[in-house]
C-alpha cells in the first residue's frame, strides 16, 4: 500500500514531510522539491534472503543487537506483514511478541526536528536508533552531515537554546547530549575504547576498569554458584573486552540524566536565574551582565507518569523538581510560546491535558480531551485517549494549541487564555486520522496548518489525501490536499504492520491485569 | 504428582499461616519460611504497584496511626460556591495528615532487620522501609504489627512502616524534595552481568534522585558484601557532584553503621559465612549556585 506522510516539519518556508523512511521537501506553495531516501534500503532489497535483519547500515555503528527472527523472515515480511500478523493474532504475552517479527523493524523516520534558524534538519530513524543531521540550504535541499547510531533507540529529541547541542531521550530512560555538528578535530575512531570521549561536569558512567571476576568465593556459597563463578572467570574476561570495544558509540556523547522508565518526551525551558542565591560571585556576574540571566532547564517525561525538571548543562545532575499529577503515561510536552515560557502543557494517556507552572512544579489546570473525542467518535466509541501531538502556535493574537489524539479523525484546537487556563475552541474534522501537525507562514493572524494524516479509504476504494493544508477562512476551514507522491510510496507493507508503527502511543499504557 | 501435591500443600499452608497472622490480636512474630520469595525482581516491569501520583496525596495514616492528627471534620476550606467544580480535581481529597514526615528510608528493606533495629534508636523519626517483593513486604508488615503489639506499654515500633514500592521508578512519588535525612541501601542485588548494570540500585542517573529526596547534609548509607558492587557504588557516588564521601572516622562513629553491619538480615548471613562487608557513606552537598 501507499505509505502516508506521517511527520511534517516546517523549516522557514520549506515544508519537510516524512513518508516511511524518506524525507520529502515542499515549497511554501506545496510543490514538491526533493526527496532524501534512506540509504540502507537498497541494500536490504538486494539482500532479500538474509535471515538477520540488517540493523546497522552505518559502518561506524556498533554491531546491532541480535534479534530473533522467524526463519525465512527478514525482508520477506515486508510483503507478508499483514498475513503474518493476522495469522498469529494478538501475541498473548510479551515473550510471544518478542518472537514475532518486530513490526517496527524498518527504520521509519520517527522524528523530525529543526534548528531555530532552519539551517539544520535532524531526523531520528527507528529500528537503527540513528540520529541524522542534515544541512538545509534554505531551498528544500538536504545534505547529510552526520549519522550517529545511539546506544538505545531515541524516542524524542530537542535542541538546547543555542542550537548547538542535541539532547536525545531514549527508550532506556537516558538523556544524551551530542553536539549538533561533531567537531572536526576529534578523531573518534582512534579514541581508546576504555576511555569514552564523553566528559562534562555531569557524571558519566565511569569507564570500566580492566575486567575482573565480579563475585568471589567469599560471596558465593552454593555448589552451583561456585561452578558458575568458575565458568564466569574463564569466559567473561574475553567477552567483556569484546563488548567494551564494540558497544560504545564512537562519537562524542555525554550522559546527562536518566529515568528508570522509558522516556517519551523532552523539551527545554528557560527561566530567570534565581535571585535568592546567596552566592556573591554569582550575583556579581549577574550585575555585570546588566540584564537578568536566563537559565535553561531540561524537562523530560516518561511512561511512568513523571515529568522531571533538571538543570541544563553543566548541572544536569541537579533535579529541580517534578510535575506530578498524571495518572497514566505522558507522551507529549510543550512549553508555551509567546513569552509564556513558564507554562508547560503535557498530554498522554489521561483524559486531560495538564497545564503546569513547571518552574515551581505546580499544576495550574486541566483541560478535557476525552469529552471532545467523544464528540467525534461517539459516546461509546471512545473510552480513553492517547494524545500524540500538542502543538502550540500563535493564533489570532493569542496562543493556540492544536492537539492530535491517536486514531481520532480530528484536530482539536485549544486556546491558552491569559489566566493560564486551556480552553477548547473547536474540533476540526480531518479526512483520515491526523499523525502530525505544523504551521506554515508568519504573516496574517492565523498561520496555515499542515496536517499529515493516515488516509481513510472510502467505500469506492479511493483514499483521502495524506498531506493536507488547512486555512482558516470566515466560512470555515478550507482543506487543500498536497500533491500526491505515489511514486514515493513504492514499497509494500501490510496495513496492520503499518498501523502498529504509526499508532504506537496507546501501547504505552500499562496493562491492568499484570503483576 | 507427589511433588505437585507437596507444593500445593505448602502453598495452602502459607496462605493459612498468613491469614492467621493477619487476624487482630496476634502478637507472635511471623516466621520467614512462610514469606519467602525469589530474591530478584525486575525493576523495569510494570508490577501492579500502588503509589500516589504526588507525595501530597500519599496517605501515611495507616502506616503510622499513632501520628495521625485529629482534624475536627476535614473542613479546612469551607465549601464556597465560588470555587469551580474543576478545582476539586486539582486538589484531590487530602489524606489524613500525620504530625511528622518520614525522614529515614531503607530502600530494599528485605525482611526488615534494619528497620526493626533502627526504630528504638531514633524514636522521634519516622522510618520507612521500601521493598519490591510482595511476600517480603507482607512479612515486614506482620513483623511490625507483632512488635507493636508486644511492646504495647513501651509504645515502641510506632515509628516504622513498610511499603511495597519500586523505588527506582517511584521514589519522587512518595517523598518531596529534601524530605529525607537518611537513606539506607543495604546489600542490594548485585546484578553481576554487565547487561544488567542498569538494574543496579546505584547509578549516576539514579543518584540524582537520591540527591533530590535528600536534604543537604543528609546521608546515604551503603553496605554490600560484593567487592565489585562496592567499587561500583563508590565510583558512581564519587562521580556525582551532589555527594561527598564521608571519612572513615566519622563513618565508624556513626551508630547507624554498626546497626547496618550487624542487624540487617543479609549482614547476619554474611557473618555466618565469614564474608566481607564493605561500607560507604555519602553526604548530600548543597546544590551549586544556578
Amino acid at each position: 500500500m501507499i505509505l502516508p506522510f506521517h511527520l511534517v516539519k516546517v523549516c522557514g518556508d520549506i515544508v519537510f514531510a516524512a513518508q516511511g523512511c524518506d524525507i520529502h521537501s515542499f515549497s511554501s506553495s506545496l510543490r514538491h522539491i526533493s526527496t532524501w531516501k534512506y540509504p540502507a534500503l537498497k541494500a536490504d532489497e538486494s539482500n532479500g534472503a538474509s535471515k538477520e535483519t540488517q540493523d546497522s547500515p552505518a559502518p561506524e555503528e556498533p554491531p546491532a543487537k541480535r534479534r530473533r527472527v522467524e526463519p525465512g523472515a527478514g525482508s520477506e515480511t515486508v510483503t507478508n506483514g499483514e498475513e503474518a500478523a493476522s495469522e498469529n493474532g494478538r501475541p498473548k504475552s510479551k515473550k510471544a511478541a518478542q518472537y514475532d517479527v518486530p513490526a517496527n523493524e524498518r527504520p521509519f523516520v520517527q522524528g523530525l526536528y529543526a534548528t531555530t534558524d532552519g539551517r539544520h534538519l535532524i531526523a531520528i530513524t527507528g529500528s537503527d536508533k540513528t540520529i541524522w543531521v542534515f544541512e538545509h540550504d534554505g531551498a528544500g535541499n538536504l545534505k547529510q552531515l552526520s549519522q550517529r547510531a545511539m546506544p538505545k533507540r531515541p524516542c524524542s529529541l530537542t535542541l538546547t537554546r543555542d542550537n548547538r547541542t542535541i539532547l536525545s531521550a531514549d527508550k532506556f530512560g537516558d538523556v544524551y547530549a551530542l553536539p549538533l555538528l561533531p567537531s572536526t578535530t576529534a578523531t573518534p575512531s582512534s579514541a581508546p575504547a576504555t576511555q569514552p570521549p564523553s566528559r562534562s561536569s555531569t557524571p558519566s558512567t565511569p569507564a570500566s576498569a580492566p575486567f575482573k571476576p565480579q563475585a568471589t568465593e567469599l560471596t558465593v556459597h552454593t555448589k552451583r554458584n561456585l561452578k558458575a563463578l568458575e565458568n564466569q572467570k574463564i569466559s567473561l574476561d574475553r567477552k567483556a573486552r569484546q563488548e567494551q570495544a564494540s558497544q560504545r558509540p564512537q562519537f562524542e556523547h555525554t550522559l546527562l540524566l536518566g529515568h528508570v522508565s522509558m522516556l517519551t518526551a523532552i523539551c527545554v525551558g528557560t527561566a530567570p536565574a534565581r535571585t535568592t542565591s546567596g552566592d556573591a560571585a554569582a550575583g556579581q556576574e549577574r550585575e555585570q551582565e546588566g540584564s537578568p540571566k536566563v537559565r535553561e532547564y531540561i524537562i523530560t517525561a516518561d511512561r511512568d507518569e513523571h515529568i522531571r525538571v533538571s538543570r541544563s548543562m553543566p548541572q544536569a545532575h541537579v533535579i529541580e523538581g517534578f510535575c506530578l499529577g498524571h495518572e497514566d503515561f505522558v507522551s507529549r510536552l510543550c512549553v508555551a510560546p509567546g513569552g509564556r515560557e513558564e507554562l508547560l502543557i503535557s498530554g498522554g494517556g489521561d483524559d486531560y491535558l495538564f497545564v503546569w507552572d513547571w518552574v515551581r512544579g505546580q499544576l495550574l489546570g486541566k483541560a478535557g480531551v476525552l469529552e471532545h473525542v467523544k464528540g467525534v467518535a461517539g459516546e461509546e466509541g471512545a473510552t480513553k485517549v492517547a494524545v500524540t501531538r500538542v502543538f502550540p502556535c500563535r493564533w489570532e493574537g493569542g496562543v493556540g494549541v492544536f492537539v492530535v489524539v491517536e486514531r481520532v479523525p480530528a484536530l482539536f484546537r485549544y486556546e491558552l487564555l491569559k489566566d493560564n487556563t486551556l480552553q477548547h475552541r473547536e474540533t476540526i474534522p480531518i479526512p483520515g486520522n491526523p499523525l502530525d501537525v505544523d504551521a506554515l507562514g508568519t504573516s496574517g493572524i492565523s498561520p496555515r496548518l499542515l496536517v499529515a494524516a493516515y488516509p481513510s479509504t472510502s467505500s469506492e476504494g479511493s483514499s483521502s489525501p495524506s498531506l493536507i493544508a488547512l486555512d482558516k477562512e470566515e466560512a470555515g476551514w478550507r482543506q487543500t490536499p498536497v500533491e500526491d507522491l505515489s511514486a514515493g510510496g513504492g514499497y509494500n507493507i501490510g496495513e496492520i504492520e503499518l498501523q502498529k508503527i504509526l499508532y504506537s502511543t496507546e501501547s504505552l499504557r500499562k496493562l491492568s491485569d499484570f503483576d | 504428582m507427589g511433588g505437585d501435591k507437596i507444593k500445593k500443600d505448602r502453598r495452602q499452608k502459607r496462605e493459612d499461616y498468613r491469614a492467621a497472622m493477619r487476624q487482630e490480636g496476634i502478637s507472635e512474630l511471623p516466621r520467614k519460611k512462610f514469606y519467602r520469595q525469589r530474591a530478584h525482581a525486575n525493576p523495569f516491569s510494570d508490577h501492579q504497584l500502588i503509589y500516589p501520583p504526588h507525595p501530597d496525596q500519599m496517605d501515611w495514616s495507616s502506616l503510622y496511626p499513632d501520628y495521625v492528627i485529629d482534624e475536627p471534620h476535614h473542613q479546612e476550606s469551607p465549601p464556597s460556591s465560588e470555587v469551580p467544580p474543576d478545582n476539586s480535581e486539582l486538589a484531590p481529597l487530602k489524606p489524613k495528615r500525620i504530625s511528622k514526615d518520614v525522614e529515614v528510608a531503607d530502600i530494599g528493606c528485605g525482611f526488615g532487620g534494619l528497620l526493626v533495629a533502627l526504630a528504638p534508636t531514633m524514636p522521634d523519626k519516622l522510618i520507612l522501609g521500601l521493598e519490591i517483593r510482595v511476600s517480603v513486604t507482607q512479612f515486614v508488615e506482620d513483623r511490625i504489627k507483632a512488635l507493636r503489639a508486644q511492646n504495647q506499654d513501651a509504645r515502641l515500633y510506632r515509628n516504622v512502616g513498610v511499603l511495597r514500592a519500586n523505588t527506582m521508578k517511584f521514589l519522587p512519588n512518595f517523598f518531596r524534595k529534601g524530605q529525607l535525612t537518611k537513606v539506607f541501601i543495604c546489600f542490594p542485588d548485585p546484578h553481576f552481568k554487565a547487561r544488567k548494570h542498569k538494574q543496579r540500585i546505584v547509578s549516576t542517573t539514579l543518584n540524582s534522585e537520591y540527591a533530590y529526596v535528600l536534604r543537604p547534609g543528609g546521608i546515604v548509607y551503603t553496605i554490600t558484601d560484593v567487592l565489585d558492587l562496592h567499587e561500583w557504588i563508590v565510583q558512581h557516588f564519587d562521580a556525582h557532584p551532589s555527594f561527598e564521601r564521608i571519612g572513615e572516622e566519622e563513618q565508624e562513629a556513626d551508630p547507624c553503621v554498626g546497626i547496618m553491619r550487624t542487624e540487617t538480615e543479609e549482614g547476619k548471613k554474611v557473618e555466618r559465612h565469614k564474608g566481607q562487608k564493605y561500607v560507604a557513606l555519602y553526604r548530600r552537598l548543597e546544590d551549586p549556585a544556578w
